[in-house]
């Protein structure tokens, strides 16, 4: 038990009526990046937010270095660092104002204060510009005062909520390298969310899928790109009722075919391409375009769930289930 | 050492605040320039008609604790907004995840309410004796003064964060910040005595925090006569009391 950062056993949440988290089970061991990959609207930030002792699970219990988020909330804040989805930085205020007052609000001893500041403003890249108004920082920049400004209380598991959205590729990589570093050399354990395969692929150790308040499924990037099954071959054409003519000839897919275009399911990809194109002619069906790719998270988010993570109707749906709870919070 | 805890999470966020105002320092001029035509237009002109009866002392004496309060209030009734502001921006949710208690922050907000009033006591201070209003200048009198203001600054900056809770959103708390500035404002004795108001108004006036401010404040710069002072303080202490947990209760609801 000692050796997990995180164990949640059976976690729920309910905001009246609905469901934010429908019963949810995993831990993360010491040291490790874990991170909940899923639409908006999926239950992440609940999770992260319940995590961090800031609301209570309606059922369920979580703990935290062997400590109950329900009974050891102070400890537990004491060792845990936050970046919120949103904004956490005062743009009024200096760089270095914002970590000072983290810096009290931590309790450090007035002693070590000015020394931890400069020390994480440096590890952070930020010492050059400690004395500008945060205001006239770069959306990158903010992010990473954000970060170091999570790092004051040298956390032993920081807890990241979608840390790289709404950044340019540029910043997006240079926090991806942050967090490595963070996980090299300082063994903090991260625990993340975020909507972006590529980002959970490179970032973490273990993944797990939730979708509409439920954890799909746990496993490594590898594991679960290897559990689909094979390559994916996407195939189009316009004027056919493809559902149909796959299903004659046998292949697996993974989702329904819409738009006139399926995902076929196959092994060696390379090889099966010719038989593929060929067992459509002889269908009569000719294919507008054939496209093979390795199995990627989004694949795996669709076998498990039946719709990408990206599509529109997911967001529609995370926009409304987000707009239903701030009413209900009213 | 738990105590010693809360006051320094107190302390930082009243820090954090007064930064902020050291930083853009132009919002305490542009909050001056109302209440200063409150003296030098509404104060002057109604002490030429001489329709308030205010016993041994000009309009203007009677006037400027009124102003002083009203400055005050003015200002700490929409700070609810900018509780809903860096609600919506984020930073409340990172603010809550420190292991700062939640009264503290409620607590420190409100202070630095109150000092930010005091920069404002000031400024008007200083133009009333500038205009030549008769004023006692004593240190227990100013220093007294600042405690009033401070008090005043605790108790309406927290009624607004409670407000703000309720309400929501930016909008809707301007509304509800225009809707009771007013009301408070003339239901208290700041510009004409309560003896002259009709019965009901009284009713309300002696329920008015803002009255024993007004009140406070002119026992220690007009008349001096400080024979009501304790009452004074003591029902402001409750009402800043009150207000203050309503305020902390209502931050659980500002993060749900």
């Amino acid at each position: 038990m000692i050796d997990n950062a995180v164990t949640v056993e059976n976690l729920e949440k309910s905001y009246r009526k609905i469901k934010a988290i429908d019963g949810i089970s995993f831990s993360v061991p010491e040291g490790e990046v874990f991170g909940l990959l899923g639409p908006n609207g999926a239950g992440k930030t609940t999770t992260i937010r319940i995590l961090l002792t800031l609301i209570q699970p309606s059922a369920g219990s979580v703990l935290i270095f062997g400590m109950d988020t329900r009974q050891q909330s102070d400890k537990i804040r004491q060792m845990a660092g936050y970046v919120p989805q949103g904004i956490s930085v005062d743009g009024e205020l200096t760089a270095y104002e914002n970590m000072l007052i983290y810096a009290k609000l931590y309790g450090l001893p007035s002693a070590n204060r000015k020394k931890r500041i400069n020390e994480v403003l440096e590890y952070i890249g930020l010492e050059d510009r400690a004395n500008d108004m945060v205001k006239t920082y770069s959306g990158g920049m903010m992010r990473r005062l954000e970060l170091a400004q999570s790092l004051i209380n040298s956390p032993k598991i920081l807890f990241l909520d979608e840390p790289s959205i709404g950044l340019d590729p540029n910043a997006r990589n240079a926090m991806w390298e942050m967090v490595r570093k963070l996980r090299q050399e300082l063994g903090t354990t991260i625990f993340l969310t975020t909507h972006d395969m590529v980002e959970a692929d490179t970032l973490c150790d273990r993944i797990g899928i939730m979708d509409r308040g439920k954890l799909v499924i746990v496993g490594t990037p590898s594991d679960l790109k290897a559990n689909v099954g094979g390559d994916v071959i996407t195939v189009s054409a316009k004027n056919a009722s493809l559902s149909e003519v796959i299903e004659q000839l046998g292949y697996q897919t993974i989702g329904e075919p819409s738009n006139g275009t399926a995902d076929l399911l196959v092994k060696k990809g390379e090889k099966a391409i010719p038989r593929i194109v060929e067992s459509f002619k002889e269908k009569g069906v000719e294919l507008d375009s054939v496209f093979l790719k390795k199995p990627t998270l989004d694949d795996v988010f669709l076998k498990y769930t039946g719709s990408r993570i990206d599509d529109g109707a997911g967001w529609a749906q995370a926009k409304k289930t987000r707009m239903t709870y701030r009413r209900m919070a009213k | 050492m738990k105590l010693k805890r809360f006051f320094t999470s107190m302390l930082a966020i009243t820090e954090l605040e007064l930064r902020k105002i050291r930083h853009d320092q132009s919002q305490i001029w542009m909050r001056l320039i109302q209440p200063i035509l409150w003296l030098t237009v509404f104060g002057v002109t109604f002490s030429t008609i001489r329709v308030i009866p205010t016993g041994d002392y000009t309009y203007l004496q009677f006037l400027t604790p009124g102003v002083l309060a009203q400055s005050v209030i003015f200002v700490a009734i929409f700070y609810g907004i900018n509780v809903v502001w860096e609600r919506d921006l984020g930073l409340l949710n990172k603010l809550m995840s420190t292991p700062a208690p939640r009264s503290s922050i409620v607590l420190g907000k409100s202070l630095a309410g109150g000092l930010r009033g005091t920069f404002q006591a000031l400024g008007i201070l200083i133009i009333a004796l500038v205009i030549g209003i008769d004023i006692i200048l004593t240190p227990l009198s100013i220093i007294g003064m600042f405690v009033i203001i401070i008090l005043c600054g605790i108790c309406f900056s927290s009624m607004s964060m409670a407000l703000a809770s309720l309400f929501r959103t930016r909008e809707r708390m301007m509304g509800v910040g225009q809707a009771i500035t007013m009301p408070l404002f003339f239901a208290s004795s700041a510009i004409y005595p309560v003896s002259i108001m009709p019965g009901w108004l009284q009713v309300i006036a002696v329920a008015n925090p803002l009255s024993y401010v007004v009140d406070a404040l002119r026992s220690l710069l007009v008349t001096g006569d400080l024979s009501g002072l304790g009452l004074d303080v003591l029902i402001l202490l409750a009402s800043a009391a009150v207000l203050l947990i309503l305020a902390s209760l209502g931050f659980r609801r500002m993060l749900v």
